[in-house]
């Protein structure tokens, strides 16, 4: 009997710390819709949906690495350099655009280059030399940062080239340009990971890496995949980077990061299973800018968004622990 | 198998390949003293060696607080929060409260364990995995100093104890205080991570925690004690860059983290057994020093040099990591 009773009260307490994140969300976007009045509108949306756009981008690529090789942060996949690549391919293409004057197609293909030279890096450097993706990615990150300081000799370059300002200001039935590619980028994502072959591989294998290789897979191949995927989904971040900016800004990359990290772990906590998805990805990263820009409309001092990000992750990380245990 | 071949290499390409994978990283090393005392003969003379010892001495500090939690199968991204609250506290504490010097180092390493007990409580008493938790902890720690600070200026204080200020610039039986108080730090690391008994339930702990908790380890007290340890060894680095340049500066801690981390895990790469060490880490942070004094004296663009010491930290990291995966 007593038995029972324990199975009925883990049961609901895991339901109930299952739910949290999203109640605690939606309680605070709420809290400053009433305090804020202009918040819940439209305007205040597209604002959200614009500002997150680049995050969602690289939170996508971060996703399938830590899918493909585990969401044990530090032995499993994590790819911390996306942000780097992104800001590196921002600054390629504004050098060669505005600097270089030449058209915006040879600084793509430089830039789509030198992100696929990084994925491939650091795919062979994790599954060749066996280093930790933490750590490869993290050197990777200060090495990407110093090469984008050379391309660019640490100045803001402009950009106004149209492709760049269709992003930037363009709508298409009222939604702007850039949310919708943004859309299709996340939708082709989700189709490469939950309805392919090659997907579902992935998964698997990051899912457990033992069970995958008995039954045939090779795990290795698909984390090298994967770190070539995210380091593309960090060249295609670049585009709503110069769109968002109107040029590339040496020092976005820091900030990228953290919202990335925050973003993908967070999503995390929406999954049934907490593991990353990526669904779960671009809904944090969202999430997460709705609630700068809402502490902002409400006059919270910009000093403080800090702390309630920091604390925000932790309470939901913890909550996802509890959960865990309760299992 | 690989044991009797390590005994008897067979020919002189097996001589070679053993002599390579356990010393290959050493001789990088002295290649790369060679390379700069070419370039430039400066390098080699006694007072820019000295220099390098003594710009290594707060990173050497940093990195041993981080060889602590590494090798307790954590990783500890707030080591920057630590050091900055270390400087704060201390000069705070001098500044508007007229405390001795001894007093304002004492509050200062006390200001930095904060940051130790807030982890250990994440880590420990809430179970986030300390990436996360520490993550966390870097986003509020930053932001409790902005706010502190209304934004991150930096506090100042010109007049600060001579005393105090000796932390950085004076001298004991003429070496430099702040290599005394790293050589000092970097003993008791020595004695307790690998001299004494302490050390091995540390190590144990980092490698198999379930078999640790088995055999008896009060494993919680011990990854308490050592994220607390850890964060005050941090704040000692944080005295002296307040004492040097006389001022707080908001966030510069963070400058620190990556360097720390590649330390401990180039250092574990020359450990026989792939385990972080303290002479492993003492010799990795010297390497650092002289690769970024090496590219300094070599006259580079700034730019450049960053650039330069990026590419190389990737590499070193993946030969050290390739060299241990080949022995």
């Amino acid at each position: 009997m007593s038995r029972v009773i324990s199975a009925f009260e883990r049961i609901d307490l895991r339901a109930l710390s299952g739910a949290a994140p999203l109640v605690i969300f939606v309680g605070m976007l709420l809290f400053i819709g009433v305090n804020a009045p202009n918040f819940l509108t439209w305007n205040t949306a597209q604002l959200v949906l614009n500002q997150s756009v680049p995050v969602v981008v690289v939170c996508l690529g971060l996703a399938v690495v830590v899918m493909a090789g585990g969401d044990d942060v530090v032995s499993g996949g994590i790819d911390l350099s996306i942000p780097a690549t992104a800001v590196l391919c921002a600054g390629i293409i504004a050098q060669q655009v505005t600097l270089a004057e030449n058209p915006l197609v040879v600084g793509i293909a430089f830039a789509l280059a030198a992100a696929l030279v990084i994925g491939v890096l650091n795919g062979l450097l994790v599954t060749r030399f066996g280093m930790t993706p933490l750590l490869t990615s993290l050197a990777m990150f200060v090495a990407i940062v110093g090469v984008n300081n050379v391309v660019t000799a640490s100045r803001r370059i402009n950009i106004d080239s149209p492709l760049i300002l269709f992003l930037r200001d363009a709508r298409i039935i009222g939604v702007p340009a850039a949310v919708l590619a943004t859309l299709v980028v996340a939708a082709a994502f989700v189709f490469l990971i939950h309805r392919t072959k090659w997907g579902l591989n992935l998964q698997a294998s990051g899912g457990n890496k033992d069970a995958a290789e008995i039954s045939g897979l090779k795990p290795t191949q698909y984390l090298f995949g994967a770190f070539v995927l995210s380091a593309f989904a960090g060249f295609l971040a670049s585009f709503f980077l110069l769109a968002r900016g109107s040029g590339s800004s040496p020092g976005t990359e820091d900030n990228l990061l953290l919202e990335m990290v925050l973003a993908t772990f967070l999503g995390a906590s929406f999954s049934p299973r907490r593991v990353v998805t990526v669904w779960g990805a671009v809904l944090g990263a969202v999430l997460v800018a709705a609630l700068s820009i809402g502490f902002t409309s409400m006059g919270v001092n910009v000093f403080w968004t800090g702390l309630i990000k920091g604390t925000l992750i932790l309470v939901v990380v913890a909550l996802g622990a509890v959960s865990t245990r309760a299992k | 198998m690989a044991e009797s071949t390590a005994g008897m290499p067979q020919t002189a390409a097996d001589g070679l390949k053993r002599i390579l994978t356990r010393y290959g990283l050493v001789i990088l090393i002295v290649a790369f003293l060679a390379f700069f005392s070419v370039m430039n003969p400066v390098f080699l003379q006694g007072g820019n060696l000295l220099n390098i010892v003594e710009g290594s001495a707060i990173l050497l500090i940093v990195a041993l607080g981080m060889t602590l939690i590494v090798a307790t199968g954590g990783i500890d991204l707030s080591v920057g929060i630590a050091l900055d609250f270390g400087a704060a506290f201390a000069v705070v504490a001098m500044k508007d409260y007229g405390a001795d010097w001894y007093v304002a180092a004492l509050i200062g390493i006390a200001g930095g364990s904060i940051v130790g007990m807030l982890n250990a409580v994440l880590v420990v008493g809430l179970r986030v995995s300390p990436f996360l938790a520490t993550l966390g902890t870097f986003f509020i720690g930053s932001s409790v100093q902005r706010i502190f600070t209304d934004g991150g200026g930096p506090i100042s204080y010109r007049r600060m104890p001579e005393e105090f200020r000796n932390l950085a610039v004076g001298d004991i039986f003429g070496i430099p205080t702040e290599v005394v108080v790293a050589a000092v730090v970097c003993i008791i690391y020595y004695i307790v991570m690998e001299r004494s008994i302490i050390s091995r339930r540390v190590h144990a702990l980092g490698m198999q925690r379930s078999a640790a908790t088995v055999a008896g380890l009060k494993v919680n007290k011990y990854l308490i004690l050592c994220f607390i340890a850890a964060s005050m060894t941090c704040a000692i680095g944080g005295l002296i860059a307040a004492a040097n340049i006389r001022m707080f500066t908001p966030l510069s801690g963070f400058a620190y983290l990556l360097d720390a981390i590649a330390a401990v895990f180039i250092g574990a790469a020359l450990h026989p057994r792939g385990r972080p060490n303290v002479l492993g880490t003492l010799v990795a942070v010297l390497f650092l020093g002289v690769i970024t004094n090496g590219l300094n004296l070599m006259g580079l663009n700034f730019n450049t040099k960053d650039a330069l010491s990026g590419i190389i930290l990737v590499s070193v990291l993946a030969l050290a990591v390739a060299q241990r995966k080949l022995r």
